[in-house]
């Protein structure tokens, strides 16, 4: 594999966001719907996390949900930008990754592309383009959240900015599975539109159909490993975060990755 | 040299074989046309080359690498039949990228670009989406993508297909240009423009490989095709009178195809006067016979 070949194709999916209509009116939307996050449910719960009369409450509430370390946090942006971005990022990058290489193949785009590199490289170069365009959002994101926080007490800017770098490293991490696992069924679908839809089956039916089997032959729920995002849950509270609850997505990546490379090598282009 | 050598190639698709047993060797520099009716098996032969498609069995050499293999990334191309650049992006961002790929640096890829666009007849284009272009600039795009950093291979299916005659033509005089400097493979259902670019022929039917020969008409009998304007009476056997005629076939209305003994060198003279005394207005003398009917007019 070229890493030359890699880079030149990531940096090309680059352009699809930041240098297409379609990119620009999709990065429109997403500031517009962040904008408005930050407006209203960050900057107006801030004030309400931080207020003694109401603190023991939102403890105990946070508490029985498993977040009372995020309620503690000083930097309460950040507190729920993470929530936010736990469920949003994952979702966005299952939307924002449905068409890596299934229109250029309708298309047939991809036969210039596969003269000129392999179709490991392709699929390598468009996840990796993909991850890239999330993490600069991400970090966008987080950026946003840290000059707000500052604004409000710029004693907290230090440390706002190890959290920033921490919790952008850590959505990356979680929404890499859900872009390889949309790099697979762009190769077994015909079009990003199925993929999506076969997405949302996936974890709506599909979850639902192992939970029933599981019910009956327990060593089915190890399927759900196979699914992004499995470990949302447990990491949500940033309590004691086990290291598999890191390894995990990573693994899963690497896993749907495989069989994204191996069905793509096999099939006619 | 070879530049690309098939052994024993098959690919089925469900029940039906759509290449069997192909076995051929194409020498460097020879352009060769990929002839056969629709269905013969052309375009997955096209695609077996390329690699879109892998074949069931058989062996696939082309410039001494197999196929597949990243050293072929740059002297290979092809225009596929039916693919499309993206039309989001313009011309000049997609051409540089396909050129940055084959390892050139940016300032060569932008050059070899607006070389490749130049070609075709595109330099007013280099900014222009893809979408914004016709049927025709579309198809000549995507030839030009082929051209890039000059390969050494280059498969051409169906190139000047939905082409106006003009950019036909264009399209025709970049391949007879190129000839020297690499090994082309044509496929197309016009058999005149594969007859003017061609020196060796395959023909394809229901997935067989059924002519593999050097297209000439050396031999101990030379043939003269004749096509007249009128179809006048009992030209055969007018025909068969001159010196030195050993066979004579009508392969369609008003056309002849007049075998004669080699060694007679002044032939398509006599032709030619006898024609004149018999009054008959002749549309075209050909040298030879025509690859239509060296195909399907074989007596």
């Amino acid at each position: 594999m070229s890493v030359f070949r890699v880079w030149q194709i990531t940096q090309f999916e680059l352009t699809r966001l930041f240098a297409t209509k379609r990119g620009l009116l999709a990065l429109a939307a997403f500031s517009m719907v962040w904008i408005m996050i930050l407006k209203y449910p960050i900057s107006h719960a801030v004030p309400f996390l931080n207020s003694p009369e109401f603190s023991d409450i939102a403890q105990q509430i946070a508490g029985a949900i498993g977040l009372r370390e995020l309620v503690k946090w000083p930097e309460a942006e950040f507190a729920i930008f993470w929530i936010i971005s736990l469920y949003s990022y994952p979702i966005f990058s299952l939307f924002i990754s449905s068409d890596q290489t299934v229109g250029d193949r309708e298309r047939g785009t991809l036969r210039f592309l596969s003269l000129r590199c392999t179709r490991d490289e392709i699929l390598i170069g468009r996840f990796l383009g993909q991850l890239l365009i999330i993490i600069l959002l991400i970090a966008a994101t987080s950026i946003a959240t840290l000059a707000m926080m500052t604004y409000r007490d710029t004693s907290l800017a230090p440390n706002g900015f190890f959290l920033a770098v921490k919790l952008s490293m850590q959505l990356a991490i979680i929404a890499m599975p859900f872009i390889a696992l949309m790099a697979f069924l762009n190769i077994v679908t015909s079009s990003s539109r199925l993929s999506i839809v076969t997405a949302i089956l996936l974890f709506t039916l599909g979850s639902g159909l192992i939970t029933y089997l599981a019910s009956y032959v327990s060593f089915i729920h190890a399927l759900f490993y196979l699914f992004p995002g499995e470990q949302i849950t447990s990491i949500a509270g940033q309590t004691e975060t086990k290291f598999f609850d890191w390894l995990l997505p990573l693994i899963q990546s690497i896993a749907w990755l495989t069989l994204a490379a191996t069905v793509l090598r096999k099939r006619a282009l | 040299m070879n530049a690309i050598a098939v052994t024993n190639l098959n690919k089925a698709f469900g029940s039906k074989q759509a290449l069997n047993n192909v076995t051929f060797e194409i020498e460097a520099g020879k352009t060769t046309a990929l002839i056969g009716p629709n269905g013969a098996g052309k375009t997955t032969l096209f695609s077996v080359l390329c690699g879109y498609l892998q074949p069931d069995s058989g062996e696939v050499n082309i410039l001494g690498h197999k196929l597949g293999d990243p050293a072929l990334f740059n002297k290979l191309s092809a225009l596929p039949q039916d693919a499309q650049l993206d039309p989001r992006f313009s011309l000049e961002k997609q051409l540089c990228f396909y050129a940055r790929l084959q390892g050139m640096n940016k300032h060569a890829a932008l050059k070899d670009t607006h070389r490749v666009l130049e070609l075709v007849g595109l330099k007013d284009n280099f900014n222009s989406r893809v979408s914004e272009l016709s049927h025709g600039m579309r198809k000549r795009v995507c030839i030009a993508q082929a051209l890039i950093n000059s390969p050494k291979v280059i498969l051409l299916d169906e190139a000047t297909a939905g082409l106006d005659p003009v950019n036909a033509r264009e399209i025709r005089n970049i391949i007879a240009d190129l000839s020297d400097q690499a090994t082309f493979i044509l496929s197309s259902h016009d058999l005149s423009e594969l007859e003017r670019l061609c020196n060796h022929i395959l023909y394809l039917e229901q997935g067989v490989l059924t002519q593999h020969q050097t297209y000439n008409y050396q031999g101990e009998h030379n043939y003269i095709t004749l096509q007249l304007c009128k179809e006048p009476l009992q030209a055969i056997d007018h025909l068969k009178q001159l010196q030195d005629v050993t066979h004579v076939q009508q392969t369609q209305s008003k056309e002849f195809v007049i075998e004669y003994k080699a060694d007679n060198r002044q032939f398509d003279i006599q032709l030619l006067k006898h024609c004149h005394k018999l009054k008959w207005q002749y549309r075209q003398l050909i040298n030879g016979n025509t690859l239509e009917n060296e195909l399907f007019n074989k007596e």
